[in-house]
């Protein structure tokens, strides 16, 4: 039996908390949250121990896996702690907020005896990894051209609005694009150099939207886009790889088997076309079975910390080339 | 009766603008010039028109020329209808160097002929009607511009540098740049890029990325890259996502299209349905003469188009931002 002790219940909490159901021989025992009202929810939905205080769950003898779903400038406090209790850790991505943070929490793993993994979960995405899979078996040969989009949707909603601090959570750059960096950096290895903007600083905090050109040291060429709006839209992405010999394109709004239509509430009128793309899995289930099998097979999990440093320091030099207007030679 | 000919044939496009030449009530086309001969007179048959061997006997009859030749003959075929006092419609992009464009605009001005720059997605219905959205306002400032010119590989004189100039980001940066310069009336400031040889087997570039800044805080990037592989359903595309301070455009030109999958070839094709925007391009070209009004796409226009294609390789050999 593992035991899990989730830190932080808003959304991606809440997440993690519904995957460890579905695993056998696992069992969310308590999550810590500063805020009453989150940890009534925690109870309601899984009538597990809630605690205020992260130090107590921390030092729970309960607990053998902590997993960190509080704000990105928070992870590097709390994976201190968590490693000074000497539990199994998964992390939320991104890694951390700033470079020196996620090179003094690499220090802390460095022959760390227990596993840390790091919570990229488009790693763990269906179309995602089928697309690696077409790439790895030579499908569309050599890769040279690479897009991704990931966007769309409104502003996420978070704990006293951190998203929107760009001191806290980096912008759209750092907690959103930063799937695709990673999810390219799987398939294409290291970067080269790398071009960005985004609006950050010429919009209100609510809308920000990044275009990222990175050239991978294998000389694949990649365009990397994402967004968070201030108007209503929905979340969707894209990947587009061109290679010697073919490509391949994908759409998230084009993969939809069912679309509903119904009436509103009121009969009339409201009435709401809703997409669904089910699955027998969730990718964070997915994702949170890699952690659990990592622990039990005492293997790396596919995502180690070191993997998520690398990418964040993709997504950090991206904002500096914004910031100054220059390519980042990594 | 508005008289055209063509010189030189070299550029596909030539055939679709004599198609629609053909279909005009106050145009005539009167004939092709073709230094390669073969070709000529097989494209003036199929134009249903007359093979000229002397340019300067087609000259002699026509108020307006189309020129299609490789890109780097621009120059040469411009300065000899204006020494006729022919007016010229040459295809994107105008020359292969600041040099022989501004050359290009010079001499037009001095023979007093017009040039006009064939930019024909600006008579892209949806484009036209997104030029509209964005003058009203519908998405409030615009902040930033996502596009894409992707094509097939188009091989022949596209892909020798002498005569093309330059390979994807030469052929299918301007198309892009001049719609934005169009739609917002501002010039592009800064230019970075990546540029490359890694889809084909071909001594130029093949693929690339631009990352531009616009007046005004604007930035805008652009894939010129010739990535549609032979089996996709159509040549390519032209696209843009336009943010603005309240709201998104995505906008593809020819996403109004059917497809057929056609056993007997073993080809699947997107059909489009898109009013023909080559034929628009023409008929204002030929109501200007008409007219006797200024070109809606200028000499200049192509110039600049072409100035942010020219930055865009001069970025990515010296791999940083250039100033244009």
């Amino acid at each position: 039996m593992i035991r899990v002790g989730v830190v932080g219940y808003g959304t991606m909490g809440q997440v993690h908390s519904q995957a460890y159901q579905e695993i056998n021989d696992v069992e969310l025992v308590v999550v810590a949250d500063p805020d009453p009202e989150q940890r009534a929810q925690a109870q309601r939905d899984f009538g597990v121990d809630v605690v205020s205080n992260i130090e107590e769950l921390l030092q729970s003898s309960q607990v053998d896996l902590v997993d960190i779903c509080v704000p990105t400038y928070l992870h590097e406090t709390i994976l201190t702690q968590a490693v000074e209790s000497k539990k199994h850790i998964f992390l939320e991505k991104p890694l951390a907020r700033t470079l020196e943070e996620g090179e003094r929490m690499l220090k802390l793993a460095e022959g760390y005896e227990q596993k840390i993994g790091v919570g990229h979960v488009v790693r763990f995405t269906p179309a995602y990894t089928g697309i690696r899979e077409s790439l790895l078996q030579g499908e569309i040969g050599q890769a040279a051209v690479a897009r991704t989009f990931r966007g769309g949707s409104q502003f996420p909603k978070g704990w006293h609005d951190w998203y929107a601090d760009f001191d806290l959570s980096g912008g759209v750059i750092l907690d959103l694009v930063i799937h695709d960096i990673d999810y390219l950096r799987w398939l294409f290895g290291d970067v080269e150099r790398v071009y960005a903007k985004t609006t950050h600083g010429r919009t209100t905090a609510h809308l920000e939207w990044a275009m990222i050109v990175l050239r991978f040291k294998n000389g694949v060429i990649a365009h990397v886009e994402g967004s968070w709006t201030n108007y209503p839209g929905d979340f969707y992405t894209t990947v587009e790889i061109a290679g010697r010999d073919g490509l391949i394109k994908y759409d998230s709004r084009n993969v939809n088997p069912i679309i509903t239509t119904t009436l509103g509430e009121t009969g009339e009128r409201a009435g709401v076309t809703v997409p669904e793309n089910p699955a027998a899995k969730s990718p964070y289930l997915v994702e949170i079975e890699d952690m659990i099998g990592a622990i039990r097979e005492d293997r790396d999990p596919l995502v180690t910390l070191e993997d998520a440093l690398g990418t964040l320091r993709v997504a950090l030099a991206a904002e500096e080339s914004a910031r100054l207007g220059q390519v980042i030679t990594l | 009766m508005v008289k055209v000919g063509f010189l030189s044939l070299a550029h596909m496009h030539a055939y679709s603008y004599g198609h629609a030449l053909n279909q005009l009530p106050n145009a005539e086309l009167v004939g092709v010039f073709d230094p390669d001969q073969k070709r000529g007179q097989a494209g003036a048959q199929q134009m249903n028109t007359k093979f000229f061997s002397d340019p300067g006997e087609l000259l002699k009859q026509v108020d307006g020329v189309i020129i299609c030749s490789e890109n780097s003959l621009h120059r040469h075929f411009t300065e000899l209808a204006a020494s006729y006092g022919v007016h010229v419609l040459c295809e994107k992009p105008i020359a292969t160097t600041i040099e022989d464009g501004q050359a290009m605009i010079d001499v037009c001005e001095k023979a007093d002929v017009k040039l006009q720059i064939a930019f024909p997605v600006r008579f892209n219905t949806p484009m036209m009607r997104v030029k509209e959205m964005l003058e009203r306002g519908a998405i409030g400032e615009v902040l930033a511009i996502r596009g894409t010119n992707h094509g097939q590989m188009p091989g022949g004189w596209f892909v020798d540098p002498e005569l093309s100039g330059g390979g994807a980001v030469m052929d299918h940066t301007v198309h892009v740049v001049d719609l934005i310069r169009w739609f917002l009336g501002k010039e592009f400031i800064s230019v970075y890029a990546e540029a490359d040889n890694m889809l084909y087997d071909v001594p130029i570039d093949d693929c690339g990325m631009l990352s531009l800044e616009m007046e005004g805080g604007i930035f805008v990037t652009q894939d010129p890259s010739w990535s549609r592989p032979a089996t996709y359903p159509t040549w390519g595309n032209v696209t843009l996502e336009i943010i603005g301070t309240e709201g998104v455009i995505d906008v593809d030109a020819f996403a109004q299209n059917f497809v057929v999958y056609d056993d007997q070839n073993r080809k699947v094709s997107q059909k489009t349905f898109t009013e023909d925007m080559d034929l628009g391009l023409i008929k204002d070209f030929i109501e200007m003469i008409e007219e006797d009004r200024e070109p809606s796409i200028t000499g200049y226009d192509g110039l600049k188009a072409m100035e942010v294609a020219l930055g865009a390789y001069e970025s990515a050999r010296l791999k940083k931002t250039v100033q244009l």
